[in-house]
């Protein structure tokens, strides 16, 4: 299985999600998207960009991990914002009943297609 | 509530009755609030929105209890809400009245559903019709029918409802396996498509705990979908064949009544969410889901087989369950809610409360008192063995019982700011009724005291704040006319003061006009005609039963039983009042209550053969009286000299007349009563005790300068003093106190 995720993001930089978001990857996906979310600055944001035009693997447990993060970035009071989400993204969404969810975190200038950031 | 509800569902409701009208209680005290505070910023989309959860809170649990009046009415203020939330509505200052008026209307309401009355008076009916009409208009929606939800889910939730679709319902929750075993929801999902169209597709993702706390390979996800499709049942099972081991699934076929909805509810209490879902998917809507639910209670208490779907086996107790799980509902609703000061919860408070019924509270207080008392008993009991183990084993005993007092009593401390911003209502209101302006601030909101003194404060403190508003606060013209601001300023405010608490009430209005008391108080005899008492006397003339001085009797105040009445019921509290005013400049009233009814740390002392106990927190210092004390008058006053000043004292032997002859030596225990500075001459000093506060007995009421009594360890009573009184007794002149001291004792023997 091809392992594309990436090293851990500097501080305060967007996240980038890989481009295999599937029960392969979330082990591995999790320490870095905490520290991601530790290395956050405190309080200065209400939303939380991350880019999601490169997801081309997507899974029941990749969008559970990723609905895990918007609730941990809840409850620091920031909204998970999806930058670009790729087809395979919205499909897998659609697939789950998430279509109302990925519309509320989607970053609005990114409605229309847009592989690139 | 339906016809068909027998006893034994009534028994259900009547236990979960009462959560839920304190609770509503303090929706609608929630809804106040925030109507108060969006007056002030009227377009803050927070304050709308939690505005518009609470009546919906309120509007749903009513309608699991079956209050349709408090369903029906509180929808008609929903829509407005609603309105007002999409921006579609602005708040005017009419606009906040008529929805405050229907806030109070709501109360009532509630207030009925509590007596369970089910008759109402015609006038009420017709003014609730009234509101409903003009909120109607206010909304733009007169002559539709209101009643029937707007949201667009409707229409399919009616088709859903009627049966015309073949539409199944089904509700799956993925084992936490699944993913491990190699099974993908979302592939499950996808071949389920393949059998027909899916009509909605919900995913509850409510289960999935944060990053830091998820294990990414435990599935934590459940969905809600309608599936159109001439397959079986079987065939749609077949579907989660692989995942069937672990997973929860219910399928519910098509035609599937709100009864069968409602009973797959019950089925899952741990999923309060279920009926959010279902009604967010448009499978049905709120007010079916509610019926429903209230129809399958009935439907369990008659005894008839309910109509639950074939995968649903659970029907016995399933009503408790209902109610358990519509009250999870409402505190999830709740706790996401606004708190009763105004501030939201954060997310960090969730689970950090607990909800515990007062009297429990109450009776482990109680008893913590028994426990007091007989711990005393016993570690005089070891005291008279003299054996040290025994004495010390219950010096550590006593120790604990004192932390288990003091954080026993803690958990009975509430806010006092909850029933200050009660206020901001009332003065709103009254000062609108009387022509007024006046801007209410509270300071000090967060001090803490025990809840029954706060539920005995209340009614005090309205009679004192409209009195002040009534008669305190001039009307606009006046002010300007005085150079003073139009609008007048009322503070309410809150704090601690060695042991006690300290609330204020200050205006800025005119002021107490002592010649006008001191008239008033020679008409009707209450000072011998042409004697002028000092100026503290003929402001505490106020508090004298069957003073008014209103010119006329408005009904907010003024009918001459208030001050008085105020006094006593803050007395009954072994509280004071005291009011202080400077003419034109405005007045101000100081109550002083304890911190607590029940338990305090006392300073026993003894007179003679008589105990008597002191506040500890009132006790200064203990000095030894030497030759320096002054001769005591008849009523066993004098004064003392320490360092250097000259600090009044009295005589408990004298003023209480107590049969016994002096010691040769005594001492002086000093106390602090608010701002001044006593002595008390006693004998014996016998050290700090808990002390459990009993009321008096009917005899002792009269006494003055008493607050309650305490069972000592041996078995004896000690008086309590109370300090402010005893200062106020030790301070006043001869006749008056000798006059006090004969009627108290007329008062003791009659």
């Amino acid at each position: 299985m091809a392992r594309k995720s990436k090293t851990t993001p500097p501080a305060s930089a967007p996240l980038v999600l890989p481009a295999e978001l599937t029960i392969y990857t979330v082990g591995e996906l999790q320490p870095q998207w905490l520290s991601w979310l530790g290395a956050m600055p405190v309080g200065g944001i209400a939303q939380a960009p991350v880019q999601a035009a490169a997801v081309d693997q997507i899974d029941a447990a990749g969008l559970q991990l990723l609905l895990s993060l918007g609730h941990a970035l809840e409850a620091l009071g920031v909204r998970l914002q999806l930058a670009a989400a790729s087809p395979v993204l919205r499909e897998g969404c659609a697939a789950l009943g998430l279509t109302d969810w990925l519309l509320q975190h989607s970053a609005a200038a990114a409605a229309p297609q847009g592989a690139g950031t | 509530m339906t016809p068909g509800s027998a006893e034994n569902d009534r028994s259900f409701i009547d236990e979960a009755l009462p959560v839920f009208i304190s609770e509503a209680q303090e929706q609608t005290a929630a809804l106040e609030q925030l109507l108060l505070e969006l007056e002030d910023r009227p377009d803050d989309s927070e304050l709308l929105n939690a505005l518009f959860r609470c009546a919906h809170t309120v509007k749903g649990s009513a309608g699991i209890f079956g209050l349709d009046r408090v369903v029906a009415f509180t929808h008609h203020v929903e829509t407005l809400l609603d309105q007002l939330r999409e921006g579609r509505l602005a708040l005017t200052p009419a606009l906040s009245t008529l929805l405050l008026r229907c806030n109070d209307q709501i109360r009532q309401l509630i207030a009925q559903a509590r007596d369970h009355a089910d008759d109402e008076d015609p006038a009420k009916m017709a003014e609730r019709t009234a509101l409903v009409e003009q909120l109607q208009q206010a909304a733009g929606v007169a002559g539709q029918a209101t009643l029937v939800p707007a949201d667009p889910a409707h229409a399919a939730a009616a088709a859903a409802a009627s049966g015309m679709a073949r539409t199944w319902e089904v509700w799956v929750a993925f084992g936490a396996e699944t993913f491990r075993n190699g099974m993908d929801p979302l592939t499950i999902l996808s071949y389920v498509r393949g059998l027909g169209e899916m009509a909605h597709l919900v995913c509850d993702s409510a289960a999935v705990p944060p990053l830091d706390r998820l294990d990414p390979e435990r599935c934590h996800l459940a969905f809600e979908f309608g599936l159109q499709t001439q397959a079986t049942r079987a065939e749609i099972e077949s579907a989660f064949s692989f995942v069937r081991e672990d997973c929860v699934l219910h399928v519910l076929e098509p035609g599937a009544t709100t009864n069968d909805f409602a009973a797959l509810i019950e089925a899952m209490p741990d999923n309060p969410r279920l009926g959010d879902i279902l009604v967010a998917a448009g499978v049905i809507t709120r007010t079916q889901l509610q019926q429903g639910l209230r129809a399958q209670s009935g439907a369990l208490a008659e005894g008839l087989p309910a109509p639950l779907g074939e995968v649903l086996q659970s029907t016995a107790g399933v009503s408790p369950l209902v109610v358990s799980a519509a009250l999870k509902k409402q505190q999830k609703q709740r706790d996401g809610g606004p708190g009763p000061a105004g501030a939201n919860a954060s997310a960090a408070d969730e689970g950090r409360f607990i909800r515990v019924q007062a009297d429990r509270l109450d009776d482990v207080i109680n008893l913590l008192g028994e426990l007091v008392i007989a711990g005393a008993g016993a570690a005089l009991l070891a005291r008279q063995t003299r054996q040290g183990t025994l004495i010390e084993a219950n010096a550590e005993i006593g120790r604990l019982i004192e932390e288990i007092r003091n954080g026993t009593l803690q958990l009975r401390m509430v806010p006092i700011g909850e029933t200050f911003s009660r206020f901001r209502r009332v003065v709103r209101d009254t000062a609108g009724e009387l022509g007024k302006d006046v801007q209410l601030e509270i300071v000090g909101g967060e001090t803490e005291l025990d809840k029954s003194v706060v539920e005995r404060i209340a009614d005090p403190l309205m009679h004192l704040v409209r009195n002040a508003l009534d008669h305190g606060m001039e009307p606009p013209e006046e002010r300007q006319a005085a150079g003073k601001p139009a609008q007048g300023r009322l503070t309410l405010s809150a704090c601690h003061e060695s042991g006690s608490i300290l609330i204020r009430i200050d205006d800025d209005g005119r002021g107490i006009q002592r010649q006008r008391v001191l008239d008033r108080a020679w008409e009707r005899g209450l000072v011998e005609p042409g004697v002028v008492p000092d100026d503290e006397a003929i402001l505490r003339l106020i508090f004298t039963p069957g003073f008014s001085t209103a010119e006329k009797v408005t009904n907010l105040s003024g009918r001459g039983v208030g001050m008085d009445v105020v006094k006593r019921n803050i007395e009954a509290l072994r509280g004071t009042v005291t009011l202080y005013s400077e003419p034109g400049a405005g007045s101000r009233i100081e109550i002083r209550l304890p911190l607590t009814l029940a338990i305090i740390d006392g300073f026993l002392i003894g007179v003679g053969r008589s105990k008597f106990i002191l506040p500890l927190d009132a006790v200064v210092e203990v000095i030894e009286t030497g030759p320096t004390i002054s001769p005591l008058d008849a009523a066993g006053r004098g004064v003392v000299e320490l360092r250097g000043q000259v600090l009044p004292v009295v005589s408990l032997r004298n003023l209480y007349a107590l049969d016994c002859t002096a010691p040769e030596r005594s001492s002086v225990v000093v106390l602090r009563a608010g701002n001044r500075r006593y002595g008390v001459l006693v004998d014996q000093l016998l050290g700090q005790h808990q002390t459990v506060i009993k009321p008096l007995a009917r005899m002792f009421r009269s006494l003055r300068g008493m607050s309650g009594s305490s069972i000592l360890g041996n078995g004896e009573v000690a008086l309590i003093f109370d300090v402010n009184s005893l200062c106020q007794l030790a301070a006043e002149p001869q006749a008056l106190l000798s006059r006090a001291l004969t009627t108290s004792t007329e008062g003791q023997t009659s």
